[in-house]
Order: structure tokens, then C-alpha cells, then sequence
């Protein structure tokens, strides 16, 4: 019994540290390094290969001028409402390198099939990479992101 | 809720639609903004049921496995919507008697336009669903919902010629 008191005060102690500790530890974490990178950035950046391998495709292999076209289009819309959410939550510096630097134009194949198999692929990569941000995201982009994996799943059956 | 023994019930359970396993016997009551825009899904697929059953009479035989794998599908994502429901203490929306096509259907392509209108609507209810709902089970259950109606969309955009044969963003309204 006379332990009870000690032992009370020294649990109340250690709760208190613990208190003070928390926040300390998590204001450190906060601002050691950069945060973290927006989810949505790396679905805009797929979305913008996406529509530069499509658009390359259009160019070179007629068979698949319009499906490649229609892949082009809605892959491009997908990069700049991602791009544009990822620029409202976290406006770009004026002094940061553009987020969309300009890059060499893919080399599309050349042969139908292949070229077909290489945007099918991309758009499968993009639904998947889209299907695990819905789950992580607050709802007000829940709603997008799982429109653009469920247009990148649309955008298969154009190209079959 | 066990399976419908109405005449339309299905025998089998396509692959890839709602599966009964995930929902749990009782979860959490939904959030009020969630819950109605979960309960609008459910309409939005009890109609979808509908429209699949009515269809059918004007398209000929070669639409035929393409009906059962929708109306199949929508009824897997009707069931599974209100067992959801029923688990989380709500009561589903029932059925109407009958819905009012935008167009009369009347041939192969009024019944092509009312198919690709019931999974356009599914596709912003879910959408909707979406935009409402923190919960885990809710979202994932509407983002595959929204996936397969885009598609089955898609598919039915692309069989009547309709371009584009996908929106940029299914379901945005």
C-alpha cells in the first residue's frame, strides 16, 4: 500500500513527459527535410507520359490514329486537373523548376501491336497506381482520382 | 441477405462482381451525408436491374451475353449495396415498380442509348458516393463500382458508335 502513492506519482510523471515529449518529436519531424510528395504529383506525371507515348503513337502508326488520339486527349485532361489539385494544395514557388519539364518526345513503335501493348500497359500501371491513392487521399479527391483510374480501365476497351 | 429466389435470380456469380465476403454482419451506422448518397447508388442500381431486363426484348440474340454479364453484375452490386446498408443499421431503398426511359425504347438503338444512360447514371451516384465518404469500405466499394460501369459504359458507347466512347472523368457530373 505505501507503494501506491510512489508508483501513482511516478506513472503521473512519466505521462506528463511523455505529453511534453510528443509534441517536441513531432514538431522535428515536421521540419527536418522536405514533405512528403503530393500522391496526386506522380499520377500527373504518368498521366502526362501516358498522353505524350499516345500522341507519339497517333503520329506514327495510322491504324491507330483515332484510339491513340482518344487515349491522348483524356490522358491529357488527367494531367492538368491532377497537376492542377497538386498546384492548389501546394502552390509552386516562383523561383521552383516548372513541375512539368519539358522531355524528349517517347519514341513510339513502330509495329501495331507493340504499340498498342505499350498503351495498354501504361493505362494498366495508371489504373492500379490510381486505385491505391483513392484510398489514401481526403474525399475531395477521392472523387477524381477514382474518375481517372475508372477512364484509364474505359480507355483499354477503346484501344481492344 | 441471401440470394433473390425471383425468376431473374442469377445462377452464378460472374467474376469480378461484388462479392458478399468483406462486409462485415454489423459496422458502424454511416455518416448521414454518406448514407443518402450510398442510398442513391442503390437506386441508381435498382434501376440499372430494371433497365437491363427491359432492353433485352429489342436487341437481338448476339447482345445476349453481354446483357447477362451486365445485368448479372448489377445485380451483384445491388445485393452487395444492401447488405452494406442492412450492416450498418440503415434500411436499403427499396426498388420502384417501374422507371421512365428519358427516350421510349423502341429498337435496337433507343435500347443501346437507355443501356449506356443506366451505367452513365450508376457511374455518377458512385461518383457521388465518392466525393461523400471517409470510410475505407464505402470508397472501395464505390471506386470498383465506378470502375466496372465506366467500362460497361464504354462498352456499350463503342457497340452503338457513340464517340467519345469515354468521358474523361466518369461519373464527374
Amino acid at each position: 500500500m505505501t507503494r501506491s502513492p510512489l508508483t501513482r506519482r511516478a506513472v503521473l510523471r512519466a505521462i506528463a513527459a511523455g505529453a511534453v515529449a510528443a509534441p517536441v518529436l513531432a514538431a522535428c519531424t515536421a521540419e527536418d527535410g522536405p514533405p512528403a510528395p503530393d500522391p496526386l504529383a506522380a499520377l500527373a506525371a504518368r498521366a502526362r507520359a501516358d498522353a505524350a507515348l499516345a500522341t507519339a503513337v497517333a503520329a506514327a502508326v495510322p491504324a491507330l490514329a483515332a484510339p491513340a488520339g482518344e487515349v491522348a486527349r483524356v490522358r491529357g485532361e488527367h494531367a492538368a486537373a491532377l497537376q492542377a489539385e497538386v498546384d492548389r494544395e501546394r502552390p509552386p514557388s516562383s523561383t521552383a523548376p516548372s513541375s512539368t519539364p519539358a522531355t524528349a518526345p517517347p519514341a513510339a513503335p513502330a509495329d501495331p501491336a507493340a504499340a498498342k501493348a505499350a498503351l495498354v500497359d501504361g493505362l494498366t500501371a495508371a489504373e492500379k497506381e490510381a486505385g491505391g491513392v483513392v484510398a489514401a487521399v481526403p474525399r475531395h479527391r477521392a472523387g477524381m482520382v477514382a474518375s481517372v483510374g475508372a477512364a484509364c480501365a474505359s480507355l483499354r476497351e477503346v484501344l481492344a | 441477405m441471401q440470394e433473390d429466389p425471383g425468376a431473374d435470380a442469377p445462377t452464378a456469380v460472374p467474376p469480378g462482381a461484388a462479392q458478399p465476403t468483406g462486409i462485415p454482419a454489423t459496422r458502424p451506422p454511416m455518416a448521414s451525408d454518406t448514407l443518402d448518397a450510398v442510398q442513391a447508388a442503390l437506386g441508381a442500381e435498382h434501376a440499372a436491374v430494371w433497365v437491363y431486363g427491359l432492353v433485352s426484348a429489342f436487341l437481338p440474340a448476339s447482345f445476349d451475353a453481354g446483357i447477362d454479364v451486365g445485368a448479372l453484375a448489377h445485380r451483384a452490386r445491388r445485393d452487395a449495396t444492401e447488405r452494406l446498408l442492412g450492416a450498418s443499421g440503415a434500411t436499403p431503398r427499396a426498388a420502384e415498380p417501374a422507371y421512365l426511359p428519358p427516350q421510349p425504347v423502341t429498337d435496337q438503338a433507343s435500347a443501346l442509348a437507355l443501356l449506356i444512360t443506366a451505367e452513365q447514371d450508376a457511374t455518377v451516384a458512385w461518383r457521388a458516393v465518392l466525393d461523400r465518404t471517409d470510410d475505407a469500405d464505402v470508397r472501395a466499394a464505390a471506386a470498383q463500382a465506378l470502375t466496372e460501369e465506366a467500362v460497361r459504359a464504354t462498352k456499350w458507347r463503342i457497340v452503338a458508335g457513340v464517340s467519345p466512347a469515354t468521358p474523361s472523368f466518369p461519373g464527374q457530373p
